[in-house]
């Protein structure tokens, strides 16, 4: 097949549902951000590199939207590289950072890694579709050998969740995402590792089609081990920035649970929950993107005005930087699931989802299911206390450092950002009963079962995804009721206090002259679950006394930190084996020109040898 | 009269494993090229093809007269010993290229089923083409390893008119061209060697590996 042909169907224009809700995603997140980015920028950088570093995001926006409407392998492969190499660019922005350089290194190596396998996988598809276009290869898969499929899948798999970080695939998101400048975190974390959702939806069950239940299981434990892991090292961090960027584990687990339980259930020939699933992690894709998109702008808002992203040096910001305070509220509250905001719809969907799952499905399915939305409901419980620390730690009690204290809140156009994502997610979540309309469409385009006939809402107020059952959701009726009562308590509070206040100090427990030193630490509020969750983390703790005598102390460290499992047991080892076979492979470059001659006719020699012999 | 070109590169090529000093050695080039010139020429007459006559021309200006000009040029305002640096001395020198005339023999003979009289014009070009490579691995200067390399392009112009009937014309062009930028290149690169490390020996810069 000549080079024209390979080229002639790529359709830059949406032409179907999928990928028009991607773009709408990807658009909805990167707009406030790159208006948020001129008032980041500003004092930071020198002009020439804040032009540089812009013209940079707008590309990388447009690879990320090329990504998700080109209808081409080929194409698809050399945008996907672009958009990688671009955030690569972007994340080694700070230059002068030894860290972004290391972080970038990371990003890059595992990327490309992801890459090939994705390369892998579709040359699979091009040996038997003999064509890279996404119509023919959909139609070759009918006919795949079961064995082929399932290499595809798994090639896919790793491929795509290199990108969205699955656990184990995760370790270079912690390390990219903080590195880069807020706007470009909140729009890697919020659409770039969507693409990668994107993709598995658009291969596996778009193109390839499921007919194996393996495969929504390995995807819903995988997804579920992304969860608690995320969350958990979510709760552990205290640098802003990588706790969202953990948060973003977290949620991609969410997001690959109601894609996995599509799976699961087509696979078992139960469309309309398979479409209801779907949805429910197309949804949480744009709630996680708002509200993800959001929490980093506010947390480079943070960083610009104190210098540090560190929380134990954070406090008391909600006094000199209200606005900034009210958005990442709105946001914690929206990735915690607290009604009425966006996360709780998206969340309540996809239990939804697995309570009727367990319900329907005979056998083994049921435990697994019902396991599985027990897991989802721990994560919702665990991140809210993750952003309860984060909310906590920085924007109330007193400022912990000097940083903290010098805070004043940001530019007009960081504000307009972070105000436009707050009220999308307030948006999304009281109007879920019209917003699940296109996404049901969405997602039965993609598994390919027609919606017309199925319903999936009720009277703009309430949701019913189940018609005969009872399976209601009202986040207006709950708004109002959380602002009734709220009221309520109000005005029982205005009308039974005491009038008169007196000014005392707090009881200090005979240590007088309490100061900010004495404040609750985010090390102290995530303790609980570094004991809880020992097993896990493998915590390390050492204290060091200084002193004259066993009873009077001069000083005291302290030093705790917990174990990386997956980059001690397993990055670790198998970068060491890497090392290791170089050093070996190196003693055969003796540097001189004339060896590396004699290599080549060697090589030429036992070539020709070899072309005769066979 | 196509045997005597043919005797005349094979003289040349041995008289290029025994030099032992570089102008000795571009001596050589410059009579290999004239013999090449020669058996292009013959078989221009033979064929009246005005494209060979062009391509013969071109190896007068550029093999025999512009790129030795140019080396001896470098040579001379480089200003370094001359000693080509043997790894294998002349003896076994001569005694590897005796080994190389008589596998390129059995190997145009054999492996490509040639008639004997056809094969003498493979075989030669083959043994040129060990040769090039021979001294590219066997001697220390930078020099000797751009020689090498462009005796082994006239081994191959020679393999290819022998085998294919001479390639295509703008081919042949291009790869003048390119022999002839590579050579000022790499002429470039051993004067910038020179002036950095005080010598050409190239063994020398194995100190570079990490």
């Amino acid at each position: 097949m000549s080079m024209s042909n390979l080229f002639n169907n790529i359709i830059l224009f949406p032409i179907d549902p999928l990928s028009l809700f991607f773009l709408a995603t990807i658009l909805i997140v990167t707009i406030p951000s790159f208006v948020y980015s001129f008032g980041y920028l500003k004092k930071e950088y020198s002009p020439a590199k804040i032009l540089i570093g812009q013209i940079l995001t707008f590309l990388f926006v447009l690879s990320m939207l090329v990504v998700v409407t080109v209808s081409n392998m080929l194409a698809f492969l050399v945008a996907w590289e672009i958009m990688s190499l671009l955030s690569y660019f972007l994340v080694v922005f700070d230059s002068e950072h030894e860290k972004s350089i290391r972080a970038g290194t990371i990003y890059v190596v595992m990327t490309h890694a992801g890459t090939a396998f994705l390369i892998a996988a579709f040359l699979i598809l091009y040996k038997h579709a003999h064509s890279f276009d996404f119509k023919l290869v959909k139609m070759a898969s009918q006919s795949l050998p079961a064995y082929i499929k399932n290499i595809v899948f798994i090639f896919l798999l790793i491929g795509f969740g290199t990108k969205a970080g699955i656990v184990p695939l995760h370790i270079w998101l912690p390390y990219a995402h903080p590195q880069a400048p807020s706007h470009i975190s909140s729009m890697m974390s919020g659409v770039m590792i969507k693409t990668a959702i994107y993709g598995l939806i658009r291969f596996v069950l778009y193109l390839l089609g499921v007919n194996n239940t393996w495969w929504g299981t390995l995807i819903l434990v995988l997804a579920i081990i992304s969860c608690l892991v995320g969350v958990i090292y979510a709760l552990m961090d205290q640098d802003l920035k990588k706790l969202l960027a953990y948060s973003s584990v977290e949620n991609i687990g969410i997001i690959l649970l109601g894609v996995g339980l599509a799976m699961y259930f087509m696979s078992k020939n139960m469309a309309y929950w398979a479409i209801l699933a779907l949805l429910a992690g197309l949804y949480h894709l744009i709630n996680h993107a708002i509200f993800k998109g959001l929490l980093f702008l506010c947390a480079g808002s943070v960083y610009k005005a104190t210098g540090t992203r560190n929380m134990e040096k954070l406090g008391g910001l909600i006094r000199t930087m209200p606005l900034t305070a009210f958005c990442f509220l709105i946001g914690a509250m929206g990735i915690s699931a607290l009604p009425p905001l966006n996360g709780f719809v998206s969340e309540w969907l996809a239990l939804q989802a697995f309570f009727m799952g367990a319900w329907h499905i005979a056998g083994d399915g049921k435990v697994f299911l019902g396991f599985c939305a027990a897991m989802l409901a721990l994560t919702s419980g665990l991140a809210a206390a993750c952003f309860v620390k984060a909310f906590g730690i920085i924007f109330l009690a007193k400022p912990r450092s000097d940083y903290a204290v010098k805070a004043v809140e940001v530019p007009i156009s960081m504000r307009i950002g972070m105000l436009f994502l707050a009220g999308l997610t307030i948006i999304f979540g009281l109007g879920a009963a019209i917003i699940i309309n296109p996404l049901s469409q969405v997602a039965g385009f993609s598994l390919g079962v027609n919606t017309t006939g199925l319903d999936f809402s009720l009277n703009n107020i309430t949701i019913q995804p189940l018609a005969g059952n009872k399976a209601v959701l009202a986040p207006l009726i709950i708004a109002l009721i959380l602002i009734l009562c709220g009221l309520l308590g109000f005005a029982v509070y205005r009308a039974f206090r005491k009038k008169t206040s007196i000014p005392y100090n707090t009881w200090d427990c005979g240590y007088y002259q309490l100061d900010e030193r004495h404040e609750y630490t985010a090390t102290g509020f995530s303790k609980p679950f570094r004991i809880a969750f020992s097993f896990f983390l493998r915590p390390y703790r050492a204290t060091k006394k200084i002193g004259d005598s066993f009873y009077h102390i001069r000083s005291m460290t302290y030093e705790t930190h917990t174990t990386l499992v997956f980059k001690k047991y397993i990055y670790e080892p198998a970068l060491g084996l890497t090392f290791k076979s170089a050093r070996f492979m190196r003693r055969i470059q003796p540097g001189s020109i004339h060896v590396y001659l004699a290599y080549i006719a060697i090589t030429i020699f036992l070539l020709i040898l070899f072309v005769r012999k066979f | 009269m196509q045997e005597v070109s043919i005797f005349g590169l094979l003289v040349a090529t041995f008289l290029m494993v025994i030099a032992k000093r570089t102008p000795a050695l571009v001596r050589s080039f410059r009579y290999q090229s004239f013999f090449l010139f020669l058996a292009t020429l013959i078989i221009a007459l033979e064929e009246k093809q005005t494209s060979l006559y062009i391509v013969a021309g071109l190896i007068f200006i550029l093999k025999v007269i512009g790129i030795p000009y140019f080396l001896q040029y470098t040579m001379k305002k480089i200003n370094v010993r001359e000693n080509l640096g043997l790894i294998a001395n002349i003896q076994v020198s001569l005694l590897l290229a005796l080994g190389f005339a008589y596998m390129s023999w059995v190997f145009s003979k054999q492996l490509m089923s040639f008639s004997e009289a056809m094969a003498i014009l493979p075989a030669v070009a083959f043994f040129i083409l060990l040769t090039g490579m021979f001294l590219m691995i066997f001697r220390l200067t930078a020099m000797a390893q751009i020689i090498g390399l462009l005796v082994m392009e006239n081994g191959l112009f020679l393999l290819a008119s022998a085998v294919l009937g001479g390639m295509p014309f703008f081919v042949e062009i291009a790869i003048f061209f390119d022999v002839f930028v590579s050579v000022v290149i790499m002429g470039f690169f051993v004067y910038r060697i020179n002036k950095l490390f005080t010598h050409i020996d190239v063994n020398r810069l194995s100190r570079l590996r990490g």
